[in-house]
């Protein structure tokens, strides 16, 4: 039996997808249990749930430009796009709610001066809370790990759905289940809450990506097996 | 005088009170054991009925969120959700390559072929949880999580393998494509297993939670799915044994929802303190 390119490009796909996905929810605003009383940085959700959502729009945004296309940088900045524009409206969102709701200012816990835009961050922070909202820095941070991680989730969608040869909705919910498994780990490595690339827990990363370069290695040779099952790609 | 002997009676009441009934004998170990031969033996024999299909996804469920518990009892970095979401993503996986594999080595209406799944599926849980808690990369230093990641990849592949196998009738996969991807049945599926593997330990994690009371949620929320997989059965009508087998799945699922659903609230009812009705919303003057 002859192995054919296209069954490699699966697994090389899915292992750049599912690390893209673990690098860009390392990226994440993730405010956790702490946000949702505002008493912390970033959304009030999980990790996890926070990239599904995003992946979940992008997938939808790339399925739909995957229709009329089968070109991988098309297909994939789809998905991108579309991931950015759900975490960017969420994220804006939040920062609704907290300004007006809630009465809080949006103003980053972990530096006293904003990396970005310079602005000062500790004097607008109400004492013994870790910040709140999604000021400036945290939301491009957050922006570009939406990118990462709707660029992921599509290139995965588009070995699955070219490579593989799975049908739509077949090649989206496999492309979602190995790109949970990859945020997983970002999710444990996290631990709680993060806000960005300055945030000292980023400095852990590359021992999350290890793993998820296993995991996904591991899931891209589960897709390869199963296309040689259904015949060989074809 | 009536009110101390009001009193009197509340504190009689609440003496009563810590009292444990309905214990469930097989440890954690066992109950994977079980829970997975069965689970595993009603996956191969395709021809059967759809409920007893879904006696065998309760089982699966009861395993997955008995895994849930396992891996989120030490306080992760994440929340529970996570885990039900990820149990169900590596089902979706599992199944999706048992369903590839499912035509090699068939005896008749016997498919062990889908088992390869499961296997990898295993294999690539034990992997995420080497990684998540060995000391040089993740280190999460929670003691067995490999293993309960390993049964949770296990037990979410032959649940999800159940579910397909009760809408299509078959673990043929084109028919898995048409009928439950396509369809969209696959959405309700993928929400409402996270549901059975997560919502159970998210809703009663705390210093008194119990492993039996716990587990009853599981068992409820399979009452619930079987519902929605047997009103999927009956429109798509899959099924070889006819409108009688959506139907007797709906109402074993309503049976199966009630008795579970009436049991936990009467369990909580019993263990807790007290339980003190608040009235109507109250507004703060």
């Amino acid at each position: 039996m002859t192995i054919e390119p296209e069954l490699i490009w699966i697994v090389v796909y899915v292992t750049i997808g599912g690390m893209l996905g673990c690098l860009g929810a390392h990226l994440l605003p993730v405010g956790g249990a702490p946000a949702a009383m505002g008493t912390a940085t970033g959304i009030a959700t999980g990790t996890v749930q926070i990239m599904l959502g995003a992946v979940v729009t992008g997938l939808f945004t790339a399925a739909t430009v995957s229709s009329f296309s089968n070109n991988i940088w098309l297909v994939s900045l789809a998905g991108a796009v579309g991931a950015t524009i759900m975490i960017q409206v969420v994220m804006f969102m939040a920062n609704v709610l907290y300004a007006f709701g809630c009465g809080v200012v949006p103003v980053s816990g972990r530096v006293a001066v904003d990396p970005i835009t310079k602005a000062p961050q500790t004097a607008y922070k109400t004492p013994q809370t870790d910040g709140h909202g999604v000021p400036d820095v945290v939301f491009i941070s957050g922006t570009v790990g939406g990118f990462m991680g709707g660029f992921g989730g599509a290139l995965m969608y588009f070995a699955l759905l070219f490579y593989a040869n799975f049908m739509y909705g077949t090649a989206v919910i496999a492309a979602l289940s190995i790109f949970v498994a990859n945020a997983i780990l970002a999710a444990y490595n996290i631990r709680g809450t993060t806000e960005g690339y300055w945030d000292p827990k980023f400095k852990k990363m590359p021992k999350a990506l290890i793993g998820s370069f296993c995991v996904s290695v591991l899931a891209g040779i589960v897709v390869m097996l199963a296309t040689i099952a259904l015949g060989g790609g074809a | 005088m009536a009110a101390a002997e009001e009193k009197k009676a509340e504190e009689k009441k609440v003496e009563e009170k810590p009292k444990v009934e309905f214990k469930f004998p097989p440890n954690e170990t066992q109950l994977g054991i079980i829970a997975g031969i069965i689970a595993a033996l009603i996956t191969i024999f395709t021809g059967l009925p759809a409920v007893i299909k879904a006696v065998g996804m309760i089982f699966a469920f009861v395993w997955c969120a008995d895994s849930v518990r396992k891996t989120s009892k030490y306080g992760l970095g994440t929340g529970v959700p996570s885990i039900g979401v990820m149990g169900t993503g590596y089902g979706v996986v599992g199944a999706l390559m048992g369903l590839a594999f499912a035509r090699f080595g068939n005896i008749g209406q016997f498919y062990p072929g889908v088992l390869v799944g499961v296997v990898f599926m295993g294999l690539i849980g034990l992997v995420s949880g080497f990684f998540s808690n060995s000391e040089k990369y993740i280190a999460l230093k929670i003691p067995r999580l490999e293993r309960a990641m390993m049964e949770l990849g296990m037990a979410g592949t032959l649940a999800l393998l159940l579910e397909i196998s009760i809408v299509t009738g078959s673990l043929n996969f084109d028919a898995v494509v048409t009928r439950v991807m396509e369809t969209g049945v696959i959405a309700f599926m993928f929400i409402l297993s996270g549901m059975a593997m997560f919502h159970p330990y998210n809703a009663c994690l705390g210093p008194d939670e119990r492993r039996e009371r716990t587990l009853m949620v599981p068992v409820e929320i399979s009452g619930l799915l079987c519902i929605i997989l047997g009103f999927a059965l009956l429109i798509l009508g899959t099924s070889p044994w006819g409108p009688w087998d959506p139907a007797l799945l709906i109402v074993f699922g309503v049976v199966i929802w009630v008795v579970f659903y009436t049991r936990f609230i009467k369990t909580c009812m019993k263990e807790c303190y007290a339980t003190v009705g608040t009235g109507l919303i109250k507004t703060i003057e």
